[in-house]
């Protein structure tokens, strides 16, 4: 069921309490109108019952749908936002041990150049090509930092699902109290602005990402710099 | 040659840098957003490097801007981004992107893409 459909059976469902509420107070109006007001019969009380009876069925009903349309969306928003998490700790610890190894590496690079120093004929050229190595160790290093900025991006639109589910849940229960307290809600600090951050951010498959872009750029024509 | 680097990530704005730095690159300028980089942008900026994804002004409306700019229209526009969506990357060449990288990247493709558009930079 889709978000807009669940937001449609959220408010029918609202229409039909509030048709209730409507229907309770013109009996409660009734019993206490004064001794001149016209009297219900006893007649009348089975026809009251069964009208009463028909509405609550029909706001069970409604409560009914809503509740499988708020489950079916909330499940699908939220089982989304738990794989993006489980992403993010996944590219952190992939980053780290990169990082890590490459650490390793460098830490392994210079043993070897201090080795070289304490030759008797230090080997120069040698020496030369490790540092180059060590360098481009040292830069691999900081871009696997890359994973920061997407991590953000993932942690940015679970916080928004958990904005919205939020809101959602607010909703339903104003149905029941109008008075709810919202001060603490998450909408009051803010959702993170949806300009920041892209949905679909991912650490996984940059070559075949990066392929796909480098053949729409081939195939259609880019605009001529 | 002056860079501009656009990326509201100062992780990212930094890597990209140091990138441009390893490849003899020195001189750069960065922002923060769009606005920010439009307001930073002048004809001694030959080469561009923006994310999408910013506060305030996205990369993409960004480009749309600078290219309505007679100063702009012709500056190289390579866009360093997470979105990798078909319909983004159409986007983003619409809006006047010369070429894309999605993040993360390798040196590497950074460098092909900065070399593939030099010509078009120092004209």
């Amino acid at each position: 069921m889709t978000s807009t459909r669940a937001h449609e059976v959220l408010y029918e469902s609202e229409a039909a309490l509030r048709l209730v509420d409507q229907e309770l107070t013109g009996l409660h109006d009734v019993r206490d109108v004064g001794p001149t007001a016209p009297t219900i019969s006893l007649a009348d009380l089975p026809n009251i019952l069964e009208q009463a009876n028909a509405q609550i069925l029909n706001v069970l009903a409604r409560l009914r749908e809503s509740r499988a349309a708020l489950q079916t969306t909330a499940l699908e928003r939220l089982q989304t936002t738990h794989e993006k998490i489980r992403e993010v700790t996944t590219a952190t610890e992939d980053a780290a041990i990169n990082i890590m190894d490459a650490c390793d590496r460098a830490t392994q690079m210079v043993d070897e150049l201090d080795a070289i120093d304490a030759e008797a004929e230090p080997d120069r050229e040698k020496a030369t090509g490790i540092r180059a190595t060590l360098r481009d160790e040292l830069f691999l290093m900081m871009g696997a930092l890359q994973f920061q900025d997407i991590t953000s991006q993932q942690l940015a639109h679970a916080s928004s699902v958990l904005v919205d589910m939020e809101g959602r849940l607010l909703e339903v229960a104003r149905l029941f109290d109008h008075n709810v307290d919202v001060t603490h809600s998450l909408r009051v600090s803010g959702a993170p602005d949806e300009k920041t951050y892209d949905p679909n951010a991912t650490t996984r498959n940059a070559e075949g990402r990066q392929a796909l872009a480098d053949e729409l750029f081939t195939s259609v024509k880019a605009p001529a710099a | 040659m002056k860079f501009l680097v656009v990326d509201d990530s100062a992780t990212m704005r930094r890597i990209v840098i140091n990138s441009l730095q390893r490849i003899g690159f020195n001189d750069t300028v960065e922002a923060g957003d769009g606005q920010e980089a439009l307001a930073k942008f002048d004809s001694s900026v030959k080469f561009i490097i923006t994310d999408w994804n910013m506060p305030n002004m996205t990369g993409t409306e960004f480009t749309k801007v600078l290219r309505s700019r007679d100063d702009g229209r012709n500056v190289p526009v390579l866009m360093v981004t997470a979105r990798s969506v078909k319909e983004d990357i159409l986007t983003a060449m619409e809006a006047g992107v010369n070429n894309y990288i999605v993040k993360p990247f390798t040196p590497q493709v950074l460098k092909e893409k900065i070399d593939a558009l030099l010509p078009a930079a120092a004209a």
